[in-house]
């Protein structure tokens, strides 16, 4: 209940508030929200494989979505940010879609 | 862990079939968190939290949600901002180099028109400059129509080397002992003609004037910078029987007939009674001014004509008065036609026009 509820006050404020990204982060932010949603199909699939451990989800996700966008923000730096952001991408989705594998195995039972 | 096999052996190494490809078994078989398993064994295996019991727990796994929903909300609100005015600014790109675009057409347009008028308004002048001196000098230095009896050559390629033109410029040979018609044999013939006694000579329709070029560029025989396409129709106006006849005999003639026997190149020549050449086109005038400049420059139109411009006046359609053009420097009237160079030495005797036609250097 209250992890429903902190999703819809999350979605709310990113709605209403709308707060000014300031362009120096612009860049990132896709590969951000990439890394966001992987940390949540794997805490997801935690929660069903039974091992969901709330301070391992924070961590990782904080973690997943700066790293990211540091490996993009140093490509950029070195005048490979398009290859890597690709890179990073191409791995977070493999992640994202495997979990997502599993979590199907775990609700549907196929 | 998930029911995933891993294929690693515990102290064994043996050779994975899948071993070039382990980067992405990697990716595969890791997609989960490892802390997560960490976290659990270090519970002590307890494989029942589901969902965090305590309150604090569920408060951190609030707030991370709320965290998750902020970033992937902000993050497509972003998105969604930046997708119009992208489309904007391509769409003021497109509009921008559509309007460049026409109005480069309209200006092309303009520039054309423009030009038709020039050449209209020139012939006109020209038609009745020469302080009483009208029409004939025009057509003797080629800025006129003329008609009269003349001589008819027609020159083709020998058979076999291509229609038209239509060569390859890379195919090899080139011109070279090839049964087609060079620059050179043209400027001979030509120059024969003029030898001859012709008047007014003009090539597939081209007439030559005292500064015309005939040149080659690649396969091509250009008279000033446009392209023929064979046969070549050589027409001289002059007096037929006798041009003909002066014609056989000079050299060019016999350069013709060499031609003919060692390459194939075919020359019909033949008498007419009468053709029409037309004016050339392009001659600039260089050293002519008109008489009166305060009441009507060069430049403006004739009376007759309407300001904006019935392009296709075509030359010497209404001599208007005001339009009068006379040279100033040289006493000739012929300068006012032969546009520059050398007025006084190429200015033809009514007779015969010993004119040697300006040819360019042969080819590169």
């Amino acid at each position: 209940m209250i992890a429903v509820l902190g999703l819809v006050i999350g979605v709310v404020v990113g709605l209403f508030v709308q707060p000014e990204v300031p362009d120096a982060v612009v860049p990132y932010l896709p590969i951000a929200v990439v890394a966001a949603l992987d940390a949540v199909f794997g805490g997801v699939r935690a929660m069903l494989d039974g091992i969901f451990n709330d301070k391992v989800f924070i961590v990782s996700f904080l973690s997943n979505v700066v790293v990211a966008a540091l490996i993009v923000f140093l490509g950029d730096q070195l005048g490979v940010g398009s290859q890597l952001s690709t890179g990073v991408v191409v791995v977070l989705g493999i992640r994202i879609f495997s979990n997502a594998a599993a979590i199907r195995r775990h609700v549907f039972r196929a | 862990m998930p029911a995933m096999p891993t294929p690693s052996a515990p102290n064994g190494r043996y050779n994975r079939p899948d071993a070039s490809m382990s980067l992405l078994t990697n990716v595969m078989d890791h997609s989960l968190d490892e802390g997560y398993a960490e976290a659990a064994a270090a519970r002590g295996g307890a494989r029942d939290s589901r969902i965090p019991g305590t309150l604090r727990g569920l408060l951190t796994l609030g707030a991370g949600l709320a965290l998750v929903g902020a970033v992937v909300t902000v993050g497509a609100v972003n998105a969604h901002k930046a997708e119009p005015t992208l489309a904007k600014e391509r769409d003021a790109l497109i509009q921008r180099i559509n309007d460049s675009n026409s109005s480069a057409d309209h200006l092309q347009k303009q520039v054309q028109e423009l030009r038709r008028k020039v050449d209209g308004t020139q012939q006109q002048a020209l038609a009745s400059a020469g302080d009483g001196d009208p029409g004939g000098l025009t057509g003797v230095v080629g800025l006129g129509e003329v008609t009269g009896p003349g001589v008819k050559l027609v020159l083709e390629d020998a058979a076999g080397t291509g229609v038209g033109g239509n060569v390859d410029p890379r195919a090899g040979q080139g011109f070279s002992n090839s049964g087609r018609l060079r620059d050179r044999d043209l400027q001979l013939v030509v120059n024969g003609l003029w030898g001859s006694g012709a008047e007014a000579v003009a090539i597939n329709g081209q007439r030559l004037t005292a500064l015309s070029a005939i040149r080659a560029a690649g396969e091509a025989v250009l008279v000033d910078n446009r392209p023929l396409v064979p046969p070549y129709n050589i027409q001289a106006i002059g007096d037929g029987p006798k041009l003909l006849a002066a014609f056989e005999n000079d050299m060019a003639g016999q350069y013709l007939r060499l031609l003919q026997e060692r390459y194939g190149i075919k020359s019909t020549l033949s008498t007419q009674k009468s053709m029409t050449l037309p004016a050339a086109v392009g001659v600039t005038l260089r050293t002519a001014q008109p008489v009166t400049p305060e009441p009507s420059p060069a430049a403006t139109p004739p009376a007759g004509q309407a300001p904006s411009g019935s392009p296709s006046a075509g030359p010497g359609t209404s001599p208007s008065p005001n339009a009068s053009v006379s040279p100033s420097a040289p006493p000739s009237p012929s300068a006012s036609a032969t546009s520059g160079g050398a007025p006084a030495k190429r200015r033809p005797s009514t007779g015969t026009a010993k004119t040697t036609t300006a040819t360019g250097a042969a080819r590169p």
